[in-house]
């Protein structure tokens, strides 16, 4: 049984405990009916970790097991097989909910209550006293931009204003460890900006966040490692510039070579009918790599080889 | 009304005399070794042998040593005021307006020219009081959490530090304050429906020459007369189950509110033994035809009835012993039908050195006859010599503790009773609080069906769980089944003896001759212990015809403590054992599935 994670190209060292947060051992999901007959294999044998203070995120395509995954990881699925680890404990320890915030893929909140009605009853679930309740309340509606609907039912939400109430839900415990599940969806292009910029500023404060999406300049934008989920499978996994790098074409830049060597260098890519431009790695977008994933993993299925 | 001798056991005698605690905790092993059963069959399945018992005993184990400890008031409430608000939000208040609709109806409806008006109110409002609380906290209890689940919410609850024990909790608090309210409000109304519903006085009409007696007008279908003594003070006859305070006024004769219907009677009951007709112990008569719920004894013989009582307080009574009897009678011979067969009581000491007189009365079928003798100056015996003048608390009961004997005085006629047929009437309590403790009986139903409805919605659909919930009321009504068998009334014997009898083709009639006696004794003992799991496992479901008490606020009979802290005991033991089982559902089911 894999203990430790596949390899990857990541600089950060995975050898203390105490840094990953997050840990999923050959973590597999069936969906089944009632008589218990297969329905879908939404995710097989995951082994992943999130360490502390980066910004993960989960990419695939719709109904790739993003959302599986981190519904593994939060105890509100069991896994059909292997294991997964938060903070060092079962994922469906209920003690480590403490130290987490959970927006999920859409608002599931109390639509007869108000912002401030919401914001006080998560409170009260962590066990909060009042005082401290109203000031963290008093903050996130703030922080969020809901002031002038913090009254309003929820009911009477716009799908942006549900998106923020539900962000504001998920920080209420100030969470060491932040799930959000396609935290953009829904937010206009401003809205999106702001997202963003608070997931950077929560991990500046120092916390850990594990996102999905397809958006795919989300990611770009703001994660540090992505693993790439298709139809339940890992494709790749690593940090993002280095996953973008495409490997087998070459672009050099170079300073200080004498004449000669460039020479050399021309002649050489003159000799094989090339035209220098640059010298260096180029980077594809997120876009291509994607698109490519899931072109390739119609013909050859399981982790592809060279991105890792 | 007709009480059953288990209805006025003392809480204590319940409890250990009658093996309530012994049944209960039976009730608690059956259904612990049934669920880790179950609980280990599923494990096994899913994770195999070793898995499935490591899996289940760290379950049990969770409850008791993280979830229990772990819960915290503070969620619970948080769950309950949400559950609070859902219900207000959601327009729960209809129940009240569909009340007064009812009430409303009923004030058309109900038989202004019934023999008894307060009865009929008061059965009428706790009956349709308890029926809407019961299906409230039903829509209430079985919507709420599956709700939840189908609309998602629950993810963000369970990734919050909440703990299954709250979830249960919370909502059976919630539900309980939302049912309370709209209970006092029900119940205020009620009140007010019943006492201004039979209020209702009358003037005095035909005043005799003497101006000590007449007839009253014609109020509420009924008119009364009335008599009044040298200082002009009086009361009228009682009929509809009332009678009114009448006095005179200067000249005028006034008569006051009624008396008598809106009460509750503090009666105190005794145990009851018979004597066969020479005199000897034995256990009554059967006459066949009639239910087996009174015994009888046989006239002009020694054959009598003997009601022990114990502690009555002088300080309860005036100058007079009140006691209602309701005595039946079986003809054997039916010569005179018109005049009714006749009995006699006697009050006598314990040791039997005292006794008074025999006070003859006639049977009144199907009424309370309620009678009264003076405590003072009695007639009767002492050491057999005539004595007049016998003090009852004195001579007959000088610590309280006396007894009763009724005998028949007909030859060749029955007199039927059971220990509740015969007991004394001390003082009346306030029928007020009679009636808030018939309320407190409904809070109680109301309750256990709330803890029923948040159990089933752990593990089933919100419409499911009302049938489920639902079923088990009814099976509720059905649970004396159980125990006629257990008690080996029926024949044939229990099921694996019954199993053997199709194939060897023995009637149930007869004794199951297997030409072996141990196998014979041995399939007998298999079949009681079987059909004691079943009973124990019958009283995990509530009877709801048991927990009704109704009939005691509508027949002015004082609702004894002792029957209530029973039912809030038994509430109290359906609560744990749903929130247990609830716990176990909670804790592995996966919500997002
Ligand atoms: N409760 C469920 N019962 C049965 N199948 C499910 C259930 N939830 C998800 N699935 C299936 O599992 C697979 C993975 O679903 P999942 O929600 O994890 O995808 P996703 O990557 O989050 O997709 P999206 O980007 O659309 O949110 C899909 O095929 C989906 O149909
Ligand atoms: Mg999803």
């Amino acid at each position: 049984m894999a203990t430790t994670t596949a390899p990857t190209t990541s600089s950060v060292s995975s050898t203390d405990p105490t840094n990953v947060i997050v840990e999923t051992r050959n973590l597999g999901k069936i969906y089944r009916d009632f008589w218990g007959r297969k329905k879908v294999n939404a995710l097989k044998a995951l082994d992943i970790e999130v360490r502390k203070g980066e910004i993960f995120g989960l990419l695939g395509p719709n109904g790739s097991g993003k959302s599986t995954t981190i519904k593994l990881m939060l105890g509100l699925l069991f896994p059909t097989s292997g294991r997964a680890f938060v903070f060092g404990k079962d994922a469906t320890d209920v003690a480590k909910n403490e130290r987490i915030g959970y927006l999920p893929e859409e608002s599931y909140l109390y639509k007869f209550l108000n912002a401030e009605e919401t914001l006080d009853f998560y409170g009260r679930l962590f066990d909060m006293p009042a005082s401290v309740r109203r000031e963290r309340t008093e903050q996130l509606i703030q922080m969020v931009g809901l002031q002038r609907a913090r009254r309003r039912q929820l009911k009477e939400y716009s799908k942006g204003m549900t998106r923020r109430i539900g962000l504001a839900q998920a920080l209420i415990n100030e969470p060491e460890f932040l799930v959000l599940d396609e935290p953009t969806t829904g937010l206009d292009p401003i809205g999106t900006r702001e997202m963003k910029d608070l997931i950077l500023r929560l991990r500046d404060q120092g916390k850990t966040i594990l996102l999905c999406s397809h958006q795919l300049a989300d990611v770009q934008d703001v994660c540090d490692r992505v693993a790439i989920l298709h139809q339940g499978e890992l494709k790749e996994l690593g940090r993002v510039d280095s996953l973008l790098k495409v490997q087998d074409v070459t672009q050099i830049h170079a300073r200080g070579l004498d004449e000669k060597t460039k020479q050399e260098i021309k002649d050489l890519i003159a000799r094989s009918n090339g035209e220098m431009l640059r010298m260096d790695n180029p980077t594809t977008t997120m876009e291509e790599l994607f698109l490519d994933i899931v072109r390739e993993s119609d013909q050859r299925p399981g982790r592809r080889g060279s991105g890792a | 009304m007709r009480l059953s001798p288990d209805q006025f056991w003392t809480y204590f005698e319940w409890l250990f005399n009658q093996y309530a605690l012994i049944q209960g905790f039976l009730l608690v092993v059956v259904l612990a070794i049934l669920g880790f059963v179950i609980g280990f069959v599923v494990a096994l399945l899913k994770h195999g042998p070793t898995e499935g018992f490591l899996q289940v005993s760290k379950l049990i184990r969770e409850l008791f040593v993280v979830d229990i400890p772990a819960t915290s008031t503070r969620r619970v409430i948080a769950i309950a005021r949400l559950a609070i608000k859902e219900a207000i939000r959601k327009k729960v208040l209809v129940v009240v307006a569909v009340f007064v609709v009812a009430i409303m109806f009923a004030g058309w409806y109900l038989d202004p020219q019934a023999q008894y008006p307060a009865r009929l109110y008061i059965s009428f409002v706790l009956t349709t009081t308890n029926y809407m609380v019961i299906l409230l906290g039903l829509f209430l209890s079985c919507f709420s959490l599956p709700g939840d689940i189908k609309s998602k919410i629950i993810y963000t609850i369970v990734t919050k530090p909440v703990r299954p024990t709250e979830i249960f909790l919370g909502r059976v608090l919630g539900f309980t304050a939302v049912g309370t309210l709209i209970l006092l409000l029900l119940g205020t109304m009620s009140y007010l429906f019943v006492v201004r519903g039979v209020d209702h006085t009358h003037e005095a009409m035909e005043i005799s020459a003497d101006g000590r007696s007449g007839v009253t007008t014609l109020q509420q279908f009924h008119t009364h007369t009335f008599t009044l003594d040298d200082l002009g003070e009086g009361k009228t006859n009682e009929t509809k189950g009332h009678s009114h305070v009448v006095t005179k006024v200067g000249d005028k004769i006034v008569v006051g509110p009624t008396t008598g219907d809106l009460e509750a009677r503090v009666p105190i009951y005794g145990s009851l033994r018979f004597t066969g007709r020479d005199g000897e112990e034995n256990t009554g008569l059967n006459v066949g035809y009639m239910s087996e719920y009174q015994k009888y004894i046989e006239g002009d013989s020694l054959s009598s009835a003997i009601w022990t009582f114990k502690g009555l307080n002088a300080s309860s009574f005036g100058s007079e012993l009140n006691y209602d009897m309701t005595i039946s009678a079986f003809r054997t011979y039916k010569g005179d039908i018109v005049t009714p067969v006749g009995g006699e009581v006697i009050f006598r000491s314990i040791d039997g050195s005292v006794e008074s007189e025999r006070y003859p009365f006639k049977v009144k079928e199907f009424q309370i006859d309620q009678r009264s003798i003076s405590l003072m100056g009695m007639k009767g015996f002492r050491k057999g010599e005539p004595v007049s003048n016998l003090d009852f608390f004195k001579d007959i009961a000088p610590d309280g503790n006396f007894e009763v004997m009724i005998r028949c005085k007909d030859k060749s006629q029955y007199l039927g009773m059971a220990a509740a047929d015969l007991y004394f009437r001390a003082n009346t309590l306030p029928f007020w609080w009679n009636f808030i403790k018939g309320y407190i009986s409904i809070w109680l139903q109301m309750v256990i069906v709330i803890c029923f409805g948040v159990m089933f919605s752990t593990f089933l659909s919100g419409p499911v769980a009302i049938i489920a919930t639902v079923s088990i009321i009814v099976l509720g009504f059905f649970g004396f089944f159980v125990d006629d068998i257990v008690k080996g009334t029926n024949q044939g014997g229990g099921p694996i003896e019954s199993l053997i009898r199709i194939p060897i083709q023995s009637g149930s009639g007869t004794e199951l001759d297997l030409g072996n006696k141990t196998l014979e004794t041995s399939i007998r003992i298999v079949d009681k212990s079987l059909l004691i799991c079943v009973q124990t496992l019958s009283r995990a479901i509530p009877n709801f015809i048991q927990l009704g008490t109704a009939d005691f606020v509508a027949y002015g009979v004082n609702l004894f403590g002792g029957l209530l802290s029973r039912h809030l005991t038994i509430c109290v033991g359906y609560f744990l054992m749903t929130g247990i089982i609830s716990y176990f559902f909670l804790k592995t089911r996966e919500m997002a599935a």
